[in-house]
């Protein structure tokens, strides 16, 4: 049911905390960053991670929906920044508007936060697909537990109010309801009955549910729990490049060299800064090179 | 103690605000959308934060986890059409009789639990708290009837398709245009405006097809789970 799919890959093997800190620090750093290289270096190591971990399928459904995003972005800053100094078409003049005015550095702006809005979708598109969500649910559960409670009873309850939606129709349809009528209203009228039951049964669900709580001592007394993590040595070594890539990415905001300047008119690429982006892919691909070894060396897969 | 924690939290945004207008700190460098980020999580940290230190009830809990569920399983067949979003219906319902934390507490959950078989993005934590302060907004009408208006709900469930979609346009905004002025704020919004129509729409049918039932049915749950009391929780 959950969009989640076991795979015998490095990433998902990952202890959950060593993931949502690789997601949280790239999706942090793509906000601190708005320099077009570095971006591009974490869009790359994210793409590297994410054909490690066996997601390339879901990942472009995510695309194909970014493109939508991604056009609008760069079509608002296209059509409505007078910043740049490099015209590339004047047009008419368009009421709300004035003078359409296209310039190259609005256009890179806008491909640049399309950059950016790719790897916060990817890292998403990693949490998805690539961590458990029972596990995520453990992991941010002692200290929201009621929370986390009814967030892991909302999804174990998903399938069973699908069944019911699934059974309850199916009976109407056996006393001759017609689901498929053409008359939306007429359709919709149909539905009303099926919706009301199953609201009606998932309630007296629901107050089952919160008996059997009871019975098992919900309330009863503090809640107590035991949860114990397994870190291996992929666990430590996949942790400390995390850091250590969040270390720098934070070193270079804090110096004030994770900007770029796109108005008035783009700034070249530095050697320096093409340096720093390729140590930020380093670090954060790290996961993909540690899986390519994982999958080709048993020994090293024995040892991690 | 609970009027300190609301000042805290003020506080705490003010702060935010401040760091980001006042140059020479890191979060002056780090664009809107961060901050826009931290100030959705404070929002959200503290309604969570509030009904954790509430101890609900066991009856309260699975409340809960049912309405989210329902709300989120809702969301799915109509994910195919862009702005029709049955959860906003269901989310309002249930705080409107349910009350402002119910409200929240399962728009947000509704969210986080559907995307979890949609797929989670950046929009997740806007959805979080959209949803939740739709739930809000109608258990504040709901508080002042002492029926059920169909008419003002619908009024407001209707209201709450733009809102919704002005509410989520603004990390779109906030996190990808630039300069951030009236001009492509408007433009922004106008890209949005179909979808927010049909969301709209979507409420509109939703209330009047199922607002008054659902009410009911709601309804006579809460009088149920409340003549008989499991137990108050002392943890």
């Amino acid at each position: 049911m959950y969009a989640y799919k076991e795979q015998d890959k490095l990433f998902q093997s990952l202890c959950c905390e060593v993931s949502l800190s690789y997601i949280a620090a790239l999706v942090f750093l793509s906000l601190f960053f708005s320099h077009p290289l570095y971006l591009l270096a974490l869009f790359f190591a994210l793409n590297l991670v994410i054909l490690s971990a066996g997601i390339v399928r879901q990942w472009l459904t995510y695309l194909k929906f970014s493109l939508t995003l991604i056009f609008l972005i760069i079509l608002v800053n296209a059509l409505f920044v007078r910043a740049g100094a490099t015209v590339l078409l004047y047009g008419v003049s368009v009421p709300l508007i004035g003078n359409i005015r296209i310039t190259l550095e609005a256009l890179c702006y806008g491909a640049g936060m399309g950059l950016r809005l790719l790897v916060m979708l990817g890292s998403f598109c990693l949490l998805t697909y690539a961590v458990h969500p029972d596990l995520i649910l453990k992991t941010l559960g002692g200290g929201w537990s009621k929370i986390m409670l009814a967030l892991g009873i909302s999804l174990r309850l998903f399938p069973l109010i699908t069944d019911d939606f699934v059974r309850i129709t199916e009976a109407q349809r056996c006393r001759g309801v017609d689901f498929k009528v053409r008359n939306l209203r007429q359709r919709l009228e149909k539905y009303v009955p099926v919706l009301h039951t199953v609201l009606l049964s998932s309630l007296e669900r629901s107050f089952q549910l919160a008996e059997s709580l009871h019975s098992r001592g919900y309330g009863t007394t503090k809640r107590t729990n035991c949860r114990e993590v397994l870190w291996r040595p992929r666990d430590y070594l996949v942790i400390v490049t995390v850091l250590l890539g969040s270390a720098y990415g934070m070193a270079l905001v804090l110096t004030g060299r994770n900007g770029y300047g796109y108005y008035p008119k783009l700034q070249p690429f530095k050697e320096q800064e093409i340096i720093i982006a390729v140590c930020l892919a380093l670090f954060f691909c790290f996961p993909a090179l540690l899986d390519w070894g994982w999958e080709k060396w048993r020994f090293l897969r024995s040892k991690i | 103690m609970k009027n300190k924690i609301f000042i805290l939290i003020i506080l705490l945004m003010l702060l935010l605000l401040i760091f980001g207008l006042i140059p020479n700190n890191p979060l002056f460098s780090a664009n809107w959308a961060l901050i826009s980020f931290l100030f959705l999580g404070v929002v959200i940290f503290s309604f969570f934060a509030s009904f954790e230190l509430r101890h609900p009830s066991a009856k309260e809990i699975s409340l809960i986890a049912t309405m989210a569920a329902l709300a989120a399983v809702a969301r799915v067949p109509f994910a195919i059409l862009p702005g029709v979003q049955p959860t906003t219906f269901l989310v309002m319902i249930t705080g409107w009789v349910f009350g402002i934390q119910t409200g929240f507490v399962v728009g947000a959950l509704a969210a986080l639990s559907s995307n979890i078989f949609l797929g989670q993005g950046p929009w997740t934590p806007w959805q979080m708290f959209c949803w939740g302060m739709s739930g809000v907004s109608a258990a504040l009408l709901g508080g002042r009837n002492k029926a059920f208006d169909l008419l003002s709900f619908t009024i407001l469930a209707t209201a709450w398709g733009y809102i919704f979609g002005w509410l989520m346009n603004i990390w779109h905004w906030v996190g990808y245009i630039y300069p951030l002025n009236w001009k492509t704020f408007m433009a922004t919004y106008i890209a949005s405006f179909p979808f927010d129509t049909l969301h709209a729409l979507g409420n509109l049918v939703f209330s009047l097809a199922f607002g008054t039932t659902f009410y009911h049915v709601l309804w006579r749950f809460k009088r149920k789970i409340s003549v008989i009391p499991l137990n108050h929780n002392k943890d």
